[in-house]
């Protein structure tokens, strides 16, 4: 199968692009929203536009097990980080009483 | 004895070291003895040498103590060289020098700084004696900076005054201005003869023929001559040695009228080969020499202070040697040198024996009558005096009328200019003379206070007033049925094989030549005195019937004002404009502001990416990521 | 098939880039979670799918949206300063790595073989298998990823207490 056939029928380079397009979408959100539970949710869409790739890849190279662990992982991962993030947000809300980012400059020189 | 003859300069040396750094906590006798025994030992020290010297079938003794400094094809040896010409002035160095030290004691007797005049003296003493017996130009010339050095150290020993530290300071830059000839003279004469050795420089000397026109050796000579103008106060550089005066008079003497002065002189006599070959300079020295003459004796006229008369007169006597070595008469003004050292010595310190008794007066127009208080000052200062006006048989005669006869030989103008000079000598002598001896007192509290000065002073004044008169049976000229002995002892150092550099024979109208200049300065010495003997009424007189002419004089024909105004001020106009254009605005403007201001503008634009939001951050981040990818995806 | 949970997907991205009501957003984003859940049953993965699901939406979102909850913030606040800069920087940032991402998927060669190769759908994911793989061969790991998680629960307890 090849280019767009790919795309439209569920090949490869067709998982690929819904990946990449997952990811860029999730980078928009983190780049272009305020709130900082918005773009936590971004970072959210990028692993899992990172685990669709990786699965596809796997499927194609006979559907390997190892591949599974990797997945477990990085769910793993993204779940400390979505209790810590939360936490973290929670402090500067109890601090500042906002939850835009961009108020939360004093690093700012 | 030859191994021992380095102490001639060295234990000079050793009396400053020891002078300087104990001399205080020595205590003034400790002082005296160490200041005077070192001079002392150098001299029996160099009579020693002389002899042996006097001894050698070339009269020439060469002390070498191996190589100073070897680099490419320069090779400068240390060493001594005593020869008929710098045995002489060794002598004088020593001699003079140790009668003068001896009447410091009496004269610097109540000073604080007693000790430090002994070393820097002493320390002249060893500058002067590199000078004279240096065997290489660059070791003549630590002399000749040396002495300047110690010139500006001693002319300005009263340092709490404000003027000595100003007139040593004006003394040394002076003199700066003519080192910078004689190290231009240096390089070039190295070029020439490719060596730095003076017996070698003179050596090749002698084989070469004068040079026509202006060229490398004129121009040498030329620098070299402007150095002496410096260190010897010729035309234009001569406003410092009258501010010199005001140094203790024990210095005036040394220095500026016996040894350091003399310098520039030497170093021609010393390198006589050379400057025979080039007739342009030895012109330009004869002329600078007489104008300076002339124009020092015409200042000298109407001086009040009398150690500014004396200056002046030292300045005068000064051009009538350079006048003597451009007509070709090396040994001429060589033995003006010796005899100059004599009686101006002896009018110096006799001078300070006036000061002293007048309780440090010097104004001449309040002395009066002193030849009844002070004998012995006035019976040797009369010798000085007549030494110096070139009375019959004295030696100041014979030495001036030789330079005068060489002068008409070389230009009948030049004669006329020295014979002015000569009149006016005699006049200003013989009113000096006149107000401080003769006359009613014009200061009485000073005169009644006033008596002769102690042994340590008299001493040194009988001895020099013995040897102004009687010196100059050394040079009489053939004219007058002698044999010009001088001429003979200098030949060995001043002729290298070459032509007559020593002048002795003459063939022109010597006698009544000296006729006509010895008559009319007794003519203008009885002048000086007749008019004066009474007071000064007569001047005051003058001076309103002229005034013009007598305030001309009086103040020097205004050329340190002229000096001031016309080069000083520029200078500093010009330091200025360096100061506030040049070095604050462009240097520290632009080379240093500038370049902290683009810091600082480079600054604030980066700390714009500063933002402190996360936002921000992570777009620069997602910039540089893509960037990597882009390119490792290549 | 394949297209309709793609598309689920994407829109659900997009939505939740662009809603204004961060509630809403939140729940775009879990249909987001289920189009992918789809896309990897579509890959012969039914335990990715179960797992994306009760950890994901199940947990994930649901921790998110109890946050929004307590933080009452579920209208965007109003902006202080407009960044013009940001905004168009990043739009040019997205479609330059959008297209160009695309075009090197379309061109790439070795995807094209890759995909020729395992054309054919394999066996279906089990548990068993990632059991064994994951207690046989990458045991450390899972011990590793245990404590990972046991440091992220400690954490976010410490954060949150009012007084320690």
């Amino acid at each position: 199968m090849t280019g767009m056939d790919a795309i439209l029928h569920g090949g490869l380079q067709g998982y690929l692009v819904v990946a990449l397009l997952l990811f860029a979408l999730g980078l928009a959100t983190v780049l272009l929203r305020r709130t900082l539970l918005l773009q936590f949710m971004g970072v959210e869409l990028m692993l899992n536009a990172a685990n669709v790739a990786l699965l596809a890849f796997a499927r194609f190279h006979g559907g390997d097990a190892q591949a599974m662990v990797f997945y477990l992982f990085i769910i793993a991962v993204a779940a400390c980080e979505a209790a810590i993030g939360l936490a973290l947000v929670i402090g500067l809300y109890r601090h500042r009483d906002t939850t835009d980012s961009d108020r939360a400059t004093s690093l700012k020189q | 004895m030859n191994k021992y003859y380095w102490l001639i300069p060295i234990l000079p040396l050793l009396g400053a070291a020891f002078n300087g750094l104990l001399g205080k906590r020595a205590g003034k006798g400790v002082v005296t003895v160490a200041g005077l025994g070192v001079v002392l030992g150098s001299l029996l020290l160099a009579a020693s040498a002389f002899l042996t010297m006097k001894a050698l079938p070339d009269h020439r003794l060469v002390l070498n103590y191996g190589e100073w400094m070897v680099t490419g094809s320069m090779a400068v040896p240390f060493g001594l060289v005593i020869d008929t010409l710098s045995g002489t002035m060794m002598l004088v160095v020593t001699g003079i020098g140790f009668l003068i030290h001896l009447y410091s004691v009496g004269y610097m007797h109540e000073d604080e700084g007693y000790a430090r005049f002994f070393s820097y003296l002493n320390l002249f003493v060893f500058f002067m004696l590199t000078l004279v017996l240096g065997s290489s130009l660059p070791l003549m010339f630590v002399g000749w900076e040396g002495v300047g050095l110690c010139s500006y150290l001693l002319i300005g020993y009263y340092f709490e005054t404000d003027f000595a530290p100003q007139a040593g300071l004006k003394a040394f830059l002076m003199n700066r201005v003519g080192d910078l000839g004689v190290s231009m003279g240096m390089l070039v004469l190295f070029a020439a003869f490719g060596t730095l050795t003076i017996s070698d420089i003179l050596t090749q000397a002698g084989h070469l023929a004068p040079e026509v026109g202006f060229g490398v050796l004129t121009f040498a000579t030329l620098m070299l001559f402007v150095g002496a103008t410096g260190k010897s106060a010729q035309l234009p550089l001569y406003l410092w040695l009258p501010d010199a005066m005001a140094g203790p008079t024990p210095v005036s003497a040394l220095i500026h009228a016996a040894t350091m002065v003399t310098s520039g002189i030497y170093m021609i006599c010393r390198l006589a080969p050379v400057f025979t070959l080039t007739p342009i300079t030895m012109d330009v020295v004869a002329w600078v020499g007489g104008a300076t003459a002339l124009f020092a004796a015409t200042i000298g006229l109407f001086q009040r202070d009398i150690k500014k008369v004396l200056a002046y007169s030292t300045v005068s006597q000064l051009g009538y040697m350079f006048l003597g070595l451009g007509a070709a008469g090396f040994a001429a003004g060589f033995f003006h040198v010796f005899t100059h050292a004599w009686f101006k010595a002896l009018l110096f310190l006799g001078a300070g024996s006036v000061i002293t008794a007048m309780h440090h007066e010097q104004d001449l127009f309040k002395m009066g009558g002193l030849k009844a208080k002070t004998k012995i000052t006035f019976i040797t200062m009369v010798a000085g005096t007549i030494a110096i006006m070139g009375f019959p048989g004295t030696s100041g005669f014979f030495s001036k009328d030789e330079i005068l006869y060489l002068a008409y030989l070389k230009s009948p103008a030049l004669w006329v200019i020295g014979v002015i000079a000569a009149c006016c000598t005699s006049f200003y002598m013989w009113r000096l003379m006149a107000l401080t001896f003769w006359g009613e007192p014009r200061d009485h509290h000073a005169y009644d206070h006033a008596h002769e000065s102690p042994l340590s002073m008299t001493l040194p004044l009988m001895l020099l007033a013995l040897g102004s008169l009687l010196w100059g049976f050394w040079g009489v000229p053939e004219a007058f049925g002698g044999h010009f002995n001088i001429g003979e002892w200098l030949k060995p150092a001043l002729t290298y094989g070459q032509t007559h550099a020593a002048h002795g024979h003459h063939e022109g109208p010597a006698i009544l030549l000296a006729l006509i200049s010895t008559t009319l300065g007794l003519v203008f010495g009885f002048l000086g005195w007749s008019k004066y003997k009474n007071g000064p009424a007569w001047e005051l007189a003058f001076a309103a019937k002229f005034p013009f002419v007598h305030d001309l004089l009086l103040n020097k024909y205004y050329v340190d004002e002229g000096v001031e105004l016309y080069l000083l001020r520029p200078i500093r106009w010009f330091g200025n404009v360096l100061w506030k254009l040049f070095d604050v605005i462009i240097i520290d403007g632009l080379g240093v502001n500038l370049p902290g201001a683009l810091a600082r503008v480079f600054g604030d634009f980066t700390a714009l990416f500063q933002t402190g939001r996360v936002r921000n951050y992570a777009l620069s981040m997602a910039l540089g990521a893509a960037i990597l990818l882009y390119v490792f995806l290549k | 098939m394949f297209i309709t949970f793609a598309l689920i997907t994407l829109l659900g991205a997009l939505g939740m880039l662009l809603q204004k009501n961060v509630v809403v957003a939140g729940l775009c984003m879990v249909a987001a979670f289920f189009g992918v859940a789809g896309l990897f049953v579509l890959l012969a993965n039914p335990v990715a799918a179960a797992l994306q699901i009760i950890v994901y939406t199940g947990a994930i979102m649901v921790l998110v949206l109890f946050v929004i909850m307590m933080l009452n913030s579920h209208e965007e606040e109003k902006a202080q300063v407009s960044h013009p800069v940001q905004r168009w920087l990043s739009v040019a940032l997205l479609a330059a790595l959008a297209f160009g991402a695309v075009k090197l998927v379309l061109a790439s060669g070795g995807l094209k073989t890759l995909a020729m190769k395992g054309a054919e759908v394999p066996q279906a994911m089990t548990l068993q298998k990632v059991g064994t793989a994951l207690f046989a061969d990458h045991l450390l790991g899972f011990e590793v990823a245990g404590l990972v998680l046991l440091a992220a629960m400690i954490g976010a307890v410490a954060l949150t207490k009012r007084n320690l």
